[in-house]
């Protein structure tokens, strides 16, 4: 079986389970909506401080939710060590991984969208002039974000420390990305054209690059005895 | 379905972790219609055994042959490898059902309602299959879990501490399915501290102890 088929086989089961119980989104979406409000009331005092601070609160909730998220949806292979049984089967093992990637990535799109209207609303900034290019920093900042963090949530399915691997660990790996996402937005906000923000951009594909590749390489040997 | 073969042969099988030698050189050989039971102390190495048979684990040293096939963690060989274990493997959020035809595709098999009906009917799945698995009884969700194991048709089948927990009834159905598969030509690795279930179902017993082959058990 391809790598394609199988890893579509474990994105529509989670998807599945997702449109059933709703634990992640919801879960992830109110502490992302909650980060965000409490920014909103400790640090909004007028319009020029909202450009400044509302990059940083729009990357830390997308960071937080979507550390929750990763460790909700690695929890779920580990009840009935039921990722044995997945590693168990003929499908490819990188394809585990890219299956859980997607997930999370469709997964943090969806909270990522509803933190992007509250950021907006509640920090009272225009935000439609700049959604085209603070959609792109989102997307690619998510897919480097996801890449690493779910080889580290997978690596911790197996370890009794996975909560300090995921949270710990993972923030210095995925520092330039946010880095990146963080002053992009900023950027964006303070009225930089796209073309200002491209070296931001460039750093985050390639760092997209790197940790899509090595999540593909890297996720059988690192979860092998 | 994945490879036919008649026998499964470790040589000089080996496994170390860290400073630990859980198995050192294993020679070993299961037949087909077979149900070979492995026996021995905990951390005798049962565990280990099966990891590396079922290729969840690579060898530190020494080799082993699906027939003439040497398992070099091929994913063709995988499909050929059917494991049961306390511990189900199946999804709680998913109902029997829809846990069945998750495997079925994963393992390239035939998953439409009709072509898993069968296993449906084998394993008495009723409408309680048509909840979560989250609320299944240990005996339903063990049968559950016979089903995955089972439905590609493996030609190595690894039995880990099946029976735990289960009451007499799943005993029985375990016990049932498990001479079928051995009807149908299965290799059969039981590992079970279960000395009735044992006695009941294995043609031949071999011993572990430290890692080693230890003399076989009579």
């Amino acid at each position: 079986m391809s790598l394609w088929r199988s890893a579509l086989l474990v994105f529509q089961k989670d998807l599945q389970i997702e449109l059933r119980t709703g634990e992640v989104t919801v879960t992830t979406g109110l502490f992302a909506t909650l980060v965000t409000l409490l920014a909103s009331l400790s640090f909004f005092i007028d319009e020029n401080s909202a450009r400044l601070v509302a990059p940083g609160v729009l990357w830390v909730s997308v960071a937080f939710s979507g550390v929750l998220a990763m460790s909700r949806t690695w929890t779920r292979e580990r009840e009935n060590d039921v990722f044995r049984g997945l590693m168990l089967s003929p499908a490819p093992r990188s394809a585990l991984y890219v299956g859980k990637l997607l997930g999370t990535l469709v997964f943090l799109g969806a909270v990522e969208s509803v933190v992007v209207l509250e950021v907006g609303l509640l920090f009272n900034l225009d935000l439609l002039p700049i959604l085209g290019p603070l959609t792109l920093l989102l997307v690619l900042g998510t897919i480097g974000f996801a890449a690493a963090g779910n080889l580290f949530a997978a690596m911790g399915v197996r370890t009794s420390a996975r909560d300090l691997v995921l949270a710990v660990a993972l923030f210095p790996v995925i520092a330039p990305a946010l880095l990146c996402g963080v002053v992009g937005t900023r950027e964006l906000l303070t009225g930089a054209p796209l073309s200002e923000i491209w070296s931001w951009i460039k750093i985050l594909i390639a760092f997209d690059a790197t940790f899509l590749t090595a999540g593909v390489l890297l996720f059988e040997p690192l979860l092998s005895d | 379905m994945g490879a036919a073969f008649a026998f499964v042969q470790t040589k000089g099988l080996s496994k170390v972790y860290g400073p630990t030698r859980a198995l050192t050189s294993v020679d070993l050989r299961f037949e087909a219609g077979q149900v070979t039971s492995v026996e021995g102390p905990n951390g005798s190495g049962k565990s280990t055994l099966l990891a590396l048979l079922g290729m969840l684990a690579r060898p530190s040293k020494g080799d082993i042959w699906f027939g003439d096939r040497h398992v070099g963690r091929s994913p063709s060989l995988r499909a050929s490898v059917g494991v049961l274990a306390h511990a189900p493997m199946i999804y709680p959020d998913l109902n029997a059902h829809e846990n069945l035809r998750l495997f079925a595709q994963l393992y390239g098999r035939p998953h439409t309602q009709r072509d898993l009906a069968p296993f449906a009917e084998r394993f008495a799945l009723g409408s309680w299959a048509e909840r979560p698995a989250r609320t299944y009884s240990r005996g339903q969700l063990q049968r559950v879990a016979l089903a995955r194991a089972v439905l590609h048709a493996p030609q190595l089948l690894l039995l880990d501490e099946p029976s735990t927990g289960l009451d007499v009834a799943s005993v029985e159905r375990l016990i049932t399915a498990v001479q079928q598969e051995r009807a149908r030509g299965a290799i059969i690795v039981l590992v079970t501290h279960d000395d009735p279930l044992r006695d009941r179902l294995a043609d031949r017993r071999i011993a572990l102890a430290q890692g080693r082959v230890a003399e076989t058990p009579t």
